[in-house]
């Protein structure tokens, strides 16, 4: 009879080496249940450990021991490594078919447009401030140095609500609003809703705007071009130029109209730009004399700048939109596109 | 208002080409919005040589002939008289548009080919001969463009004139602008009068009542004059800038009015009483009929012009009916006036009257301009309609229009513009206009403002006038520096920005409705005549009648919103608008403005998918929403409780009041049937509405992180069968109230009626949990407290265990 540690190495070669022989999952079981099974080759010799020489059988049980957990990790990995490799090689689960769904709502694309354009004016200082939409005569007109009876008048057309109150026609009677209450230095901006008596195709009778002023000791029109300049390059991009050209407004003076260089053709000419390369974009100016009279302040320590510009307008630029109504319309078709 | 190129050109010699002019008039304040060639439409006419003629064999009066246009010879069929072999003519090819509104096409003449037209000066829009067609002299060759060979070019500019430049509402104004541009030199047409007739003031005499109204009135008289049309230069140059031409008298009014600014009016002065002009304002509800013949009624303050008996014209705006020019006509009053602009402006305003009259003077034209405008219509009857011209004007003229002179501070101008032109450049670009300027000292210059300049009052408007000269492209762009105080943002700009935020993170898509709604909207939403919300604020001027009023509510903007949905078959809607409304006010100048959302779901909660069935949106669902929101807004204490009296619009017994610490802030519940049927939408509507100023001051200011719990929970289970009527917060406070410091959560899984349960019975499953901060619960001590929650429901309910 062999020595029992001979008979264990035996057992152990002959385990591995017909376990590095197999490849199907059934052989491995079945050396399994040859070597450690209850009738296996490992059990008989546990089993009959008692048959060995006094001296010999603890040694002899702990090897046997040693070896059994060796081989039942053996089986064990070697049986784990076919499932895997079975597993990867399955076709999976069908990954095109759709998700559950969830409901995702968004924002309106004005209100995207109006907080990206705040979110610019806030990075220079500017602070948000609103205020009626029912607005006073005086607020909306004559405070702007746009009397009664003046041809200005004209520049908007206006829902009245009696003869001294109107739908706001723009939001620079926050300007008014926000002086009477505060001393310079003032930076605003006002965004919001402003009514015209105008519906067509490129009007709607309510539309968003944002007015912007800027009072303090020693603002000129240069500051009122930077402003507006890195405004623009932030909205549009950096190559985007900008051209200032005279205009008319009641409460600024100098005043000016804002282009941009067309962003479709980038100045080539096409319809958006009605071949001219220029978009106007924005009304801006020196906050003239006369309003800083009507709020109080020294117009020979303070001067100032106003701007104002229509939301759905850089929103139809920036976002490709042809219809200026279909902001109003609210179909949830055009709301999922934002 | 419409410039031609080739008219301006009488008065500046311009260097610029179109393109180039249109884009520097724009850059110097005077928008042009298009550019238009008025000889566009002879693109397609060729001069042609008539190689043969010869009879038509069908048509007595038509001829056959070959004419030779350069590349080729083509067969035209002609009716004129006039033409001969070897003639050059004007030949129209097929798809020339001619002004008559006739479209060439080749096309066959009784049975005989014309591949084109021989036309005249009239058919072409470029003269007025009548007689035969355009014979062009022997200088011209065959199959060259007509525009080009007779120098036919021209464009009209349309200018989007800003309204405080009344200046150059005409082309001499125009052109002073282009000479400033181009450093050129603007030439006033010369005018030689040759007065023949008896003095003036012998022939008539003018009296001004108000001269507030009317600060100068200027008359002229003409004897001998013959109505005529005018001749064609006359009418092209009127035609070009739209105005269109009725006899030679009218057509140099109108003449002069577009090209000094001045207008002016002819009366036949054989109709006016006594031969005189009276000044002087209506009567209220009199009575006239001006030019258009239409019968005007006048109020008190509106100014006429009359004659001995009546009025003949509505000052500054339309002359009448009663005094009008006509074929007959051979006596002549010409009528140059200043008229205060507001009087002007509005009498047209009221009367709904505009005309190139009432635009120029209600912007203020120049008042020393009247004497020059009337001097220069008088040499053109003169030239044009044989007019004897009688000596001298009577020119009325009681309170003189002062000049205006302005002190400007060349540092200070610096100061505003951002550029630094020293005194004398200063001076230059002022005087290109018509400025004229005199140092006061080193910084000071007085600048006096010619009269036709009536919108520069200030320094500023100087100061404007030298930057726009400059161009403000000329002028750097520079930072203004940072801010030197950053205010703190607003709470409520805050909330709303967040809140928006939130139901977009729950599915929500955000709208945005017109501020006005439909009168009867209140009607639509079944409210009652004492709710505040029937009692709009109303527009007086609405563009519809669906947008007469200012919304009281949110809800019916957002009903119209789902029914546009509904029509195109969107009907799956989360949607929801943050905005205001609108009540009236009794006391104060200005509605109250209340900012609130509105909410609403309809269609599915869960749409349609391989993993899940389709489920219809229910009450539940939308007060899961609006619980998740207060949530997000950290507000505990909300509750829902049966409103004392619902807003009608919601289905009685599913709507509920939205509470926190007692202070209603929303409201919810499903849209009733009736409204739904107003707004023709055809499926449940749960909607929610939140006032922000309720809300706002509920939501905490600060914010405090609680630990987390050490000690693990442990959850028990309870199904009570309960009377129907028992409502769930009944329950749960009676369950919290046993032992608020240990129970921390009660879920209620399951709520069921029906077999097996009794009629008028329900079973409701509870999963409670046990929770303590201080130690970690025995079994024993949940079962007590559980056992104790048990007994105490069924007494306080009448509950049965299952
Ligand atoms: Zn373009």
């Amino acid at each position: 009879m062999n020595a029992p540690s001979n008979m264990l190495e035996q057992i152990q070669s002959d385990a591995l080496e017909s376990l590095a022989a197999a490849s199907d999952e059934s052989v491995i079981q079945e050396i399994q249940t040859h070597f450690l099974g209850r009738k296996g080759v490992l059990t008989h010799f546990l089993r009959n450990i008692s048959d060995l020489p006094k001296e010999v059988r603890p040694e002899a049980g702990k090897s046997a021991n040693v070896l059994k957990k060796k081989l039942e990790t053996a089986f064990h990995n070697a049986l784990s490594d076919i499932q895997t490799a079975k597993q990867d090689q399955e076709p999976g689960i069908d990954i095109t078919l759709p998700g559950r769904p969830v409901s995702c709502g968004a924002f309106h694309p004005l209100t995207l447009m109006n907080q990206e354009i705040c979110d610019v004016f806030k990075q220079l200082g500017f602070e948000i401030v609103e205020g009626p939409e029912v607005e006073l005569d005086y607020y909306n007109f004559e405070a702007l140095n746009i009397p009664k009876d003046h041809p200005a008048r004209d520049m908007q057309d206006t829902f009245y609500i009696s003869d001294n109150v109107v739908l706001r026609t723009h939001t620079s009677p926050l300007q008014i609003r926000t002086m009477e209450k505060r001393k310079p230095p003032v930076r605003i901006i006002a965004p919001g809703k402003v009514y015209r008596c105008d519906s067509d195709i490129t009007h709607t009778p309510m539309f968003q705007q944002i007015e912007g002023l800027l009072v303090d000791k020693n603002i000129h029109f240069g500051h009122l071009k930077g402003i507006l300049t890195t405004f623009v390059h932030h909205i549009f991009d950096e190559q985007t130029l900008l051209r200032f050209r005279p205009s008319f407004f009641p409460f600024t003076e100098p005043s000016a109209e804002v282009d941009i260089q067309c962003v479709m053709c980038r100045g080539d000419g096409c319809r958006v730009c009605s071949q001219t390369g220029w978009l106007e974009i924005l009304g801006a100016g020196m906050v003239h004399p006369a309003v800083f009279e009507n709020v109080h302040y020294d117009t020979d320590q303070y001067t100032g700048f106003a701007f104002g510009m229509g939301i759905e307008r850089i929103a139809m630029l920036k976002y490709g939109i042809d219809d200026l109504r279909k902001f109003y319309d609210n179909d949830i078709r055009f709301l999922n596109q934002f | 208002m419409k410039v031609s190129k080739s008219w301006l050109s009488e008065y500046v010699s311009i260097q610029s080409d179109t393109d180039h002019l249109a884009d520097a008039l724009t850059m110097a304040g005077l928008e042009i919005e298009s550019v238009s060639d008025p000889y566009a439409h002879l693109k397609n006419v060729l001069v042609g040589k008539i190689r043969s003629i010869a009879p038509h064999p069908k048509a007595d009066r038509l001829q056959c002939c070959r004419v030779d246009i350069g590349d080729k010879t083509i067969s035209v069929v002609c009716g004129a008289k006039n033409i001969f072999e070897g003639a050059l003519i004007a030949c129209a090819l097929p798809g020339t548009h001619l002004p008559n509104g006739l479209i060439l096409k080749k096309t066959s003449i009784r049975d005989e080919l014309s591949e084109g037209m021989i036309c005249s000066e009239t058919e072409l829009g470029i003269g007025n001969a009548h007689e035969g067609i355009l014979i062009l002299d022997n200088s011209h060759t065959p199959g060259t463009l007509l525009n080009e060979t007779l120098n036919l070019n021209d464009a009209v500019m349309e200018i989007g004139l800003t309204p405080n430049r009344p200046d150059c509402a005409c082309m001499i104004g125009v052109a002073r602008e282009i000479a400033a541009i181009e450093s050129g030199t603007l030439k006033y047409p010369a005018i030689t009068l040759n007065e023949s007739g008896p003095d003036c003031s012998t022939m008539t005499s003018v009296t001004i009542e108000n001269p507030d109204h009317c600060p100068r009135y200027a008359a002229r008289v003409m004897l001998n004059v013959q109505v005529a049309p005018s001749p064609f230069w006359l009418q092209q140059r009127l035609s070009a800038v739209g105005l269109r031409p009725i006899n030679n008298v009218v057509d140099i009014t109108n003449f002069v009015m577009m090209e000094t600014g001045q207008p002016l009016h002819a009366f036949d002065y054989d109709l006016l009483d006594e031969h005189r002009i009276v000044v002087r304002t209506a009567r209220q509800d009199e009575k006239f009929t001006t030019l258009d013949k239409k019968e005007r009624t006048m109020e008190s303050d509106m100014l006429f012009i009359c004659d001995g008996k009546k009025p003949v014209a509505v000052a500054g705006v339309m002359g009448g009916l009663n005094s009008e020019i006509h074929d007959g006509t051979q006596r002549v009053l010409l009528e140059s006036a200043y008229f205060q602009p507001t009087s002007v402006r509005k009498t047209s305003k009221r009367l709904g009257l505009n005309t190139d009259a009432s635009y120029r003077f209600e912007r203020g034209i120049d008042p020393e301009g009247v004497i020059f405008a009337i001097n220069r219509a008088a040499q053109l009857m003169n030239e044009i309609c044989g007019a004897t011209v009688c000596k001298g004007i009577v020119d009325v003229y009681p309170h003189t229009i002062p000049s205006v002179h302005i002190d400007v501070s060349v540092k200070k101008t610096h100061q505003l513009i951002g550029i630094t032109p020293d005194q004398e450049q200063i001076e230059s670009l002022l005087k290109s206009i018509e400025f004229t300027v005199n140092p006061i000292d080193e910084d000071l210059i007085r600048v006096n403002v010619p009269s036709f300049r009536v919108d520069v009052k200030r320094p500023q408007d100087i100061m404007e006038e030298v930057a726009r000269l400059v161009g403000y492209n000329e002028i750097p762009s520079v930072s203004p520096g940072s801010a030197a105080c950053v205010e703190r943002p607003s709470r409520h700009l805050f909330y709303r920005q967040y809140i928006k935020q939130s139901m977009i993170g729950f599915g929500f898509f955000e709208t945005i409705n017109y501020s006005f709604i439909s009168s009867d909207s209140a009607d639509r939403l079944k409210l009652t005549s004492d709710d505040p919300r029937c009692h709009p604020v109303a527009l007086l001027n609405p563009i519809s009648e669906d947008q007469a009023v200012m919304r009281t509510s949110l809800v019916p903007g957002m009903l119209e919103t789902i029914r546009r949905n509904l029509n195109q078959k969107n009907v799956n809607l989360k949607l929801f608008e943050s905005g205001k409304i609108f009540l009236n006010h009794s006391n104060a100048p200005l509605p109250q403005e209340r900012e609130g959302i509105v909410g609403i779901w309809t269609g599915t909660s869960q749409i349609e998918n391989w993993q899940q069935t389709e489920t219809a949106c229910n009450f539940y669902d939308l007060k899961g929403v609006v619980e998740a929101l207060m949530h997000r807004l950290y507000i505990k204490k909300l509750t829902f409780c049966k409103p004392e009296q619902a807003d009608p619009y919601f289905r009685k017994g599913s709507v509920a009041w939205m509470m926190v610490k007692q202070n209603k802030v929303g409201i919810l519940g499903e849209i009733h049937s009736d409204v739904l049927g107003a707004y023709q939408i055809k499926q449940p509507v749960y909607l929610f509405e939140i006032n922000y100023e309720a809300l706002y001051p509920m939501i905490p200011e600060k914010l405090s992180a609680r630990p987390l719990p050490r000690y693990p929970s442990t959850t028990r289970d309870m199904t009570l069968i309960l009377d129907k009527a028992v409502q769930a917060k009944e329950i749960l406070d009676v369950m919290k109230s046993c032992n608020e410091k240990l129970v921390s959560d009660i879920q209620i899984f399951s709520v069921y009626e029906g077999n097996p349960i009794s009629e008028g019975k329900k079973s409701m499953s509870f999963r409670i949990t046990f929770r303590s901060w201080e130690e970690t619960l025995k079994d024993e001590k949940i079962n007590q407290i559980h056992t104790d929650i048990a007994k105490t429901v069924i007494k306080t309910f009448h509950a049965d265990l299952p």
